[in-house]
């Protein structure tokens, strides 16, 4: 009996019209099985039918064979299923239920009605597993993301599933956390655990996985022969380069920051900083979570008033992306979110041009809320890029995008930078950076150093 | 502090302040409940604010009392009997009445309020009866998601702005009302994804945390229980008389006995505070 069974599977969301899978069949017994796919391809939904949220949780129309440890999924209620099936979502801040480490990690066992005595041993060996031992007794608000999705891990493998499902759970973690949390996986599996991970960050998952797949036309199709990892950018966009070198020795400045102190309240994150960056600069800004990035950000663009120092900035408009950007919609469909900020930026670029420009074309009717995770965050980047900004300043722009969602960023920021506008982007991602930045700044616990142009060799 | 010990204080407290007309038993049930919240409630603006809504309220329900009751021998200040409800004679009695029924507000309010002040909520949370454990948790795992809703009202703001958003009109509200509500929808629809996807709901639960209960839990309960159940016999038998300032203002007659019962109050804030 193999632990997941799916065969002629299809499901549609309930009204919509289009199948999200069609015809999607698969064997799981164990070992680590990467699932990728372009955005919007269904993988999300095939990993819910694994412990029943789909058909239970969502609804919609489900037709096919589904089975997890010879019990249909159409037939038993997803709290069942949870006995054999463990489920870690996307966001660490929206799985803990407990303010405390251990109590959130005993969540399941108490669900289960699992005995005092054997709960505590089993969250000290989930925690074990997790590497988060030493978090004991803390408070789950103070924890950083990458410890929470240990904690979100922890409190599954406490449950002794057969089948741990994963849905883009490095989507939102630094590097440091990515590789925690894919330390622990590892360790799951070599406990006998199968797990089913979906990914798009495919370099960090790829060297654990036994068997790859790709979501493509509503089902899955093996993919385990090594893939060309989503080509650097500059590889696809090769006139850049020659443009960055004809623009003057000294660009005009789009903004300043002198000795500048900020954060918040009693303990600033920042200390005295000392940057400036000019039009046709794209700035990116690196280091771990916790130093200081999204602050920076706030900043240069006014919203955060220093503790100390000045900021100056340049007349024009800045582009501001959030780190949840997908919170900021609004409107009936992406087009009219596109309009809106047209509307009040007094541009008079066409929404469909600025849409086509990220390959937004294709959701530009729908609603941005039914869209899937990376579809948003395109549907999020045009709406605030939209109209020419002078500065724009990107938090985490490249969160949960598949490798052509990051092709039209790149294309983005080029086209804002080519145009005199200046990008500063706050990244984890060292491709990324690699890739776009003029200048690359390294945070580290609030103080900035310069480490030069990443792009001098591609001259 | 174990909160069904505090829970039973604050019983008593209510029972007390809501079972007398008394103003001095009135006062020192007061007195009890802001030593309380001083000694062991948290700091900080949220319990100021508290304390301060409550003072607040008290000082309305006086000024209600004292202008909307007309009787009383002796008439302080005469208004225009045109105006409504307020008009007529404003005496001494229905001012000092009014003070009374103030300090019932003050007493009663703050015989339940150490509960949030002194108690975290996820212990109170799991204080709940076996039979609102289900209940407790999904309460506990919203209470969760306060910060973050709040946190991300602000960024959305702050991010609607840089778009070119200003608050001019009411009209313009909804571009940061809308995302913000859906927003914390969408995020507890993803928390309960979550709790199913652990086996919420699955039927009879057990629990990790075991509340302590100490002593000094075990004191605070009985002599609170002692306490209101004495005042309730004395205040019924008559040993402690009722008070009613009204045709004429007397000085309320007070029971040594019905003292002590509301001086027991005090029993908690004795307690060290919790680290």
């Amino acid at each position: 009996m193999s632990v997941l069974s799916l065969s002629r599977l299809s499901y549609s969301y309930p009204d919509q019209s289009g199948r999200a899978l069609d015809g999607a069949g698969l064997e799981l017994d164990g070992g680590l099985t990467l699932l990728t796919g372009a955005s919007g391809s269904g993988k999300s939904t095939l990993l819910r039918v694994c412990n029943g949220l789909i058909p239970h949780f969502h609804g919609g129309v489900i037709g096919g064979v589904a089975r997890v440890m010879g019990r249909e999924v159409a037939l038993t209620p997803t709290r069942e299923l949870a006995r054999d099936v463990g489920f870690v979502f996307q966001d660490p801040e929206l799985q803990a239920v407990y303010a405390t480490v251990e109590r959130d990690a005993a969540f399941g066992l108490e669900n289960l009605g699992v005995p005092r005595p054997e709960m505590l041993r089993r969250v000290e060996e989930a925690l074990e597993t997790c590497g988060i031992a030493h978090l004991r007794g803390r408070a789950v608000a103070t924890l950083s993301g990458g410890e929470r999705q240990r904690l979100a891990l922890a409190g599954v493998l406490a449950m002794r599933p057969r089948l741990l499902v994963l849905d883009e759970p490095l989507s939102q973690l630094d590097p440091e956390g990515a590789s925690a949390l894919l330390a622990a996986l590892g360790r799951a599996v070599r406990g006998g655990t199968a797990v089913l991970l979906a990914e798009h960050r495919q370099a960090l998952a790829r060297p654990l996985a036994q068997r790859v797949l790709r979501m493509h036309g509503g089902r899955p199709h093996d993919a385990t022969a090594p893939e060309p990892s989503p080509g650097t950018p500059a590889v696809a966009a090769p006139a850049a380069p020659a443009l960055l070198r004809n623009l003057p020795r000294a660009p005009a400045e789009t903004w300043r920051l002198r000795g500048v102190t900020a954060g918040h309240g009693r303990n600033p994150v920042l200390h005295d900083l000392w940057l400036s960056a000019g039009s046709g600069e794209v700035v990116a800004v690196v280091g771990p979570n916790g130093s200081g990035k999204s602050t920076l950000l706030r900043t240069i663009a006014g919203l955060l008033p220093p503790l100390a120092g000045r900021v100056e900035r340049a007349p024009g408009r800045v582009a501001y992306l959030p780190q949840n950007p997908s919170m900021l919609l609004h409107r009936p469909t992406v087009r009219s979110e596109v309009e809106w900020t047209l509307r009040r930026s007094r541009s008079r670029e066409s929404a469909d041009r600025v849409l086509l420009g990220l390959g937004a074309g294709g959701v530009a009717e729908r609603d941005p809320r039914d869209l899937s995770s990376g579809e948003r965050q395109r549907a999020a980047l045009a709406a605030v890029l939209a109209g020419g900004p002078r500065l724009a300043l990107l938090d985490e722009p490249t969160r949960g995008m598949d490798a052509a969602a990051r092709s039209a960023l790149v294309a983005a920021v080029e086209g804002i930078a080519a145009s005199g506008g200046c990008v500063v982007i706050a990244t984890h991602d060292e491709e990324l950076a690699m890739a776009l930045a003029s200048r690359l700044v390294l945070l580290d616990r609030g103080t900035a150093g310069e480490r030069g142009s990443p792009r001098a060799g591609h001259a | 502090m174990n909160p069904r010990a505090l829970a039973t204080w604050s019983a008593a407290g209510l029972a007390i302040s809501l079972s007398t007309g008394n103003p001095v038993y009135r006062v020192i049930v007061v007195l009890c409940g802001l030593s309380l919240v001083v000694a062991r409630g948290r700091r900080g603006p949220g319990a100021r604010a508290l304390v301060a809504g409550i003072g607040a309220a008290s000082l309305i329900a006086t000024l209600v009392t004292a202008l909307l009751s007309h009787t009383g021998a002796h008439v302080l200040v005469r208004l225009p009997g045109g105006i409504p409800a307020v008009g007529g004679a404003i005496t001494l009695e229905a001012v000092v009445f009014g003070l009374a029924t103030g300090l019932g507000i003050a007493a009663a309010m703050l015989s339940v309020a150490p509960l949030s002040l002194v108690c975290a909520p996820h212990e109170l949370v799991d204080a709940l009866p076996p039979a609102l454990a289900r209940t407790g948790a999904a309460v506990g795992a919203a209470l969760n998601l306060i910060p973050g809703t709040v946190r991300s009202a602000i960024e959305i703001r702050d991010a609607q702005r840089m778009r070119g958003w200003r608050a001019r009109h009411v009209a313009d509200w909804p571009a940061v009302a809308v995302p913000v509500v859906l927003t914390a929808i969408e995020g507890s629809v993803t928390l309960a994804e979550a709790m199913e996807a652990r086996g919420y709901g699955s039927g009879v639960r057990t629990h990790m945390s075991q509340g302590r209960w100490s002593r000094f839990d075990s004191l605070v309960t009985v002599s609170a229980a002692a306490a209101g159940v004495v005042f309730l016999v004395l205040t019924l038998t008559g040993a402690a008389p009722a008070w009613y300032p009204f045709p004429t203002l007397q000085a309320p007659a007070v029971s040594l006995p019905a003292v002590l019962c509301c001086a027991v109050l005090l029993v908690p804030a004795l307690g060290r505070r919790d680290p």
